[in-house]
């Protein structure tokens, strides 16, 4: 099964502070900061439980996410990846890791904001190529475990999958320690 | 799609095609974007173009059509899977009971298409000029003042339109409705393109059924009402009389300009009475079609059952919150025991996981007997009264327990500025900022106030049917001492009860970030002026435009730009509404514009005529009104013929001249419409022909588009010429 249009989640320690509406003008700032990578701003802050607010871009959409009523980060990779399982995992959950940090350290949140280093969320975001099943489950639970068991360094590491058979193709990989970003960082580099 | 990517489609041929299957561009979709600060060139490769000016790979929107709302269980599962995998995760019910999606990439609309033909729902015809979504009232069935059920027969003119060789050379949209009542807002028949409303009469002592039967309504920018084409049209004609109809529409409808290529111009034009004997010859030369009365052999059948008895809701234990949501939210069905209850979805939207929620929902309580509603909710029909509690339980708990349908709180918006290309103002972004605000009030709201309708259009386009609302908006910008501010449009006094009985007037414009103290200040005054059960309609009839905009007076003003920058952004939306850098003045002295004193001029005028117009003086409004577009003309000639005369001539000459021919006074998506208002009301006027009270609205509403349009102009051409004047203020320092 070749894998694309991963999402990968990282979870807020808060799910409450910041206020959900302080993500529009950062990420309006984000836009002022590239050239051209992002579109716009979806502003969901009035919906319990969406997809709260989300930055859209072309490859890849970036949101404070409220999907369950647990916010945090999603990373939506949109276009597709080269290279193997594997591979594209490990890419997404940089870029994830990468966007967690710059809000971690965005000045203006004056340190609100803090993501979960001992949870994880990835996410097959196409039911055709990647159906909720067990066979499916079993086909890339390899690959996903390699990846995982990387990122959280030598901490014991599950993987569950969503038994509704109506949702994506969603792994939650549970650690029994949590780790810092940067630690987690630094566990995907040194691969 | 691959032979457009080879080139072999035009352009304009591959965008008509795809918008006949609901795919439409987005903002930004010409690759460009003001951040606030400058214009970013957007990182989107560029080799393809999916129509004029719209990249390929720019996010689009998808519209899929909900034919008179009806949607099931599995309906709901499918697009919530879609929303998540193509989409941002949001379905967005519309004004037409349709859904959309944003932010989709048109490489992946092949498969959403094929995975909604799989579970029965298309999105062909949804856009493009051909029969748009057939809406009906969503309680057709179960209401209990309605003559019979409209159902079957959308759902058979829905697919009879859908793809006929009639219905594919028309030069704009038709948008078909149907009702089952004569007084109830629910199927807004007499603002569509063709409308029809159920009815009854003895022949030969049986009952027959028909349709009361309109064409010629729409909204847009100057709002028309339906014409009556036929009192009675019997249910076996209604068919063969709307291809006749579409027929002729094809034939002598405007193709060129788009501006007045609505039915509603041909039968302005040509007159209902001319219209109607065209329609009726054509209807002779129809050859017969099975198709015509296919459906009338199951029209009398239940169409849809129950899952559970009805049974009443007697002395079951009642969550907190119940009493509120049951006073709003439920209706009672003709059929006893039975309610169907509305799930009111802010601003339209649901989230995936709401979707498939509510499709559970559905399965236990009430099977797939679910419609979308043009105030863009979802109502849940045969319920059993007994089971409200357990219902309510379960919407409250995915977060759409709000006790609000059919009042203030329950904004009803267009998508405006946050994904539409032609928005101008935010419209969501008002529409959230009053649902919460309104919200916090609800409980302390008076009645007569929390019965009223709140509609928001993001511009003058009427997709948030801002015409039909008791207080309706419609985004514009103003120039506020140099810089761009949103501005709404205050419409005050539609009708949403008898079918868009009445459209409301333009009062004022105010500034996007004042509109909750507007609402405020003018929802308090009918509370405390009213008459004993006024309505709001006969109250802002009864106290007139004059007293309403000095009410609003205070409320046109904004602190300075360095003072509150606020006011100069737009609701949810942090940058600059400017999009060019202005100056200011160094000194308390402003600098004003020849044009805009002009442009200040033609509003007063304007304002005039409408006080004309309420004085009952319907011929002295029109020229008045035109006097006022003659103004804002003469105004933007000023900038670059200072000397320009009062003639009229040469005003009407000189724009034509500098303006109309080198397009510089054309909006962008409406082309050359708004000055051709100027020479329509010039015709007129030179004609001598006397106004009724209805031409005369019309004429005056297209003032003020002219006016908007003028100030967008000028803003347009400010900065490279002007004849600016120095005005002197009490503050100015001395030198």
């Amino acid at each position: 099964m070749e894998l694309q249009k991963i999402n990968v989640k990282f979870f807020a320690t808060d799910p409450n502070n910041p206020p959900l509406t302080d993500f529009i003008d950062l990420f309006h700032g984000w836009i002022q900061a590239t050239d051209g990578v992002y579109h716009d701003v979806a502003d969901y802050s009035h919906m319990q439980a969406g997809p709260g607010i989300v930055l859209v871009a072309n490859d890849a959409n970036v949101s404070i996410d409220e999907t369950d009523n647990r916010r945090g980060l999603l990373y939506s990779q949109k276009s597709p990846l080269s290279g193997s399982n594997p591979e594209k995992i490990r890419t997404v959950l940089r870029s994830a890791l990468k966007n967690c940090r710059r809000l971690e350290e965005e000045p203006s949140l004056h340190n609100k904001l803090k993501f979960s280093g001992s949870e994880a969320l990835i996410s097959i975001n196409d039911r055709l190529a990647a159906p909720n099943t067990d066979e499916a489950f079993e086909e890339i639970k390899p690959e996903i475990e390699s990846v995982a068991q990387t990122l959280f360094g030598d901490a014991d590491i599950t993987l569950e999958r969503d038994p509704d058979p109506r949702q994506r193709l969603n792994v939650r990989i549970k650690t029994s320690r949590s780790l810092g970003l940067g630690e987690l960082v630094r566990n995907l580099q040194n691969d | 799609m691959k032979l457009r990517k080879q080139g072999k489609i035009d352009e304009k041929v591959f965008a008509e095609t795809r918008l006949r299957r609901g795919i439409y561009g987005q903002r930004y979709d010409n690759g460009q974007r003001h951040d606030g600060k400058r214009v970013q060139k957007l990182k989107l490769p560029a080799e393809v173009i999916k129509g004029p000016d719209t990249l390929w790979d720019a996010p689009g929107m998808m519209r899929i059509k909900i034919p008179f709302g009806g949607v099931t269980p599995e309906q709901l599962e499918t697009l919530a899977d879609l929303s998540e995998e193509y989409a941002d995760g949001v379905a967005h019910i519309t004004t037409r009971q349709d859904v959309q999606f944003h932010f989709v990439h048109i490489d992946d609309t092949p498969s959403l298409m094929r995975r909604l033909a799989a579970v029965g729902i298309t999105s062909r015809e949804a856009c493009g000029n051909v029969v748009r979504n057939v809406t009906a009232c969503p309680l057709a069935g179960i209401c209990r003042d309605e003559a019979f059920d409209t159902t079957p027969y959308a759902k058979a003119c829905s697919k009879f339109m859908m793809g006929h060789p009639d219905t594919q050379d028309f030069g704009r949209k038709f948008k078909i409705a149907f009702s089952g009542c004569q007084q109830h807002p629910c199927g807004l028949v007499t603002m569509h393109d063709m409308g029809a409303i159920a009815k009854t009469k003895i022949v030969d002592g049986k009952e027959k059924r028909g349709f009361e039967f309109y064409v010629g309504g729409g909204l847009g920018s100057v709002p028309y009402k339906a014409k009556l084409f036929d009192e009675f049209l019997p249910e076996e004609e209604f068919l063969p009389m709307a291809q006749a109809i579409s027929r002729v529409f094809a034939r002598l409808g405007e193709k060129r300009n788009r501006a007045r290529a609505r039915i509603k111009f041909l039968i302005a034009n040509l007159g209902i009475d001319e219209f109607r004997r065209l329609v009726l010859e054509e209807r002779q030369k129809l050859s017969p079609d099975p198709r015509w009365t296919a459906h009338l052999a199951t029209v009398n059948e239940q169409m849809e059952e129950a899952l559970k008895a009805g049974v009443s809701l007697n002395g079951s234990e009642r969550p907190e919150g119940f009493e509120a949501w049951y006073a709003t939210n439920v209706y009672k069905q003709r059929q006893p025991g039975y309610v169907a209850a509305t799930v009111t979805l802010p601003l339209g939207d649901a989230s995936a996981e709401q979707l498939r929620a509510l499709a559970d929902i559905a399965r236990r309580f009430v099977k797939d007997t679910l419609r979308t509603t043009v105030e863009q909710n979802i109502l849940f029909r045969w319920l059993s009264e007994a089971d409200l509690p357990e219902f309510y339980r379960a919407i409250r708990a995915i977060g759409l327990g709000a006790a609000d349908a059919a009042t203030i709180v329950d904004v009803t918006a267009c998508p405006g500025t946050d994904t539409c290309k032609l928005g101008i103002a935010s419209s969501r972004g008002l529409a959230r900022e009053l649902r919460y605000r309104l919200s916090e009030k609800s409980l302390e709201l008076d009645q007569a106030v929390k019965n009223l309708r709140i509609k928001v259009s993001g511009c003058f386009n009427s997709c948030g049917q801002h015409h039909v609302a008791d207080i309706g908006f419609y985004g514009i910008n103003r120039n506020v001492k140099g810089f761009q501010v949103p501005h709404f449009q205050v419409i005050l006094g539609g009708k949403f009860r008898d079918n868009a009985g009445e459209y409301g007037v333009a009062v004022g414009a105010v500034p996007s970030k004042r509109v909750p103290e507007a609402v405020l200040s003018i929802t308090e005054y009918y509370v405390r002026r009213r008459l004993r059960d006024e309505s709001f309609q006969d109250f802002v009839r009864r106290i007139g435009k004059k007293e309403i905009k000095d009410l609003l007076e205070d409320l046109t003003k904004i602190p300075a730009h360095e003072v509150g920058p606020s006011y100069y952004t737009d609701w949810g939306d942090p940058r600059e509404f400017t999009l060019t850098d202005m100056g200011t003045g160094e000194c308390a002295g402003e600098v004003v514009s020849q044009a805009e004193f002009a442009l200040a001029a033609s509003e007063r005028e304007l304002f005039e005529a409408q006080l004309l117009l309420d004085g009952g003086r319907p011929q002295d409004a029109v020229k008045t009104a035109y006097a006022s577009m003659l103004r804002a003309a003469q105004g933007l000639v000023k900038t670059q013929n200072p000397g320009i005369s009062e003639d009229e001539q040469q005003i009407l000459a000189e724009f034509t001249s500098r303006f109309y021919d080198t397009q510089l006074f054309w909006d962008k998506y409406a082309g050359g419409k708004f000055a051709e208002y100027l020479f329509k009301a010039k015709e007129f006027i030179g004609a001598a022909k006397s106004a009724d009270a209805d031409r005369a609205v019309q004429l005056l509403q297209e003032a003020q588009l002219f006016i908007d349009a003028a100030h967008d102009c000028h803003n347009k051409v400010r900065g490279a010429v002007e004849s600016p004047v120095k005005i002197t203020t009490a503050a100015q320092p001395s030198a």
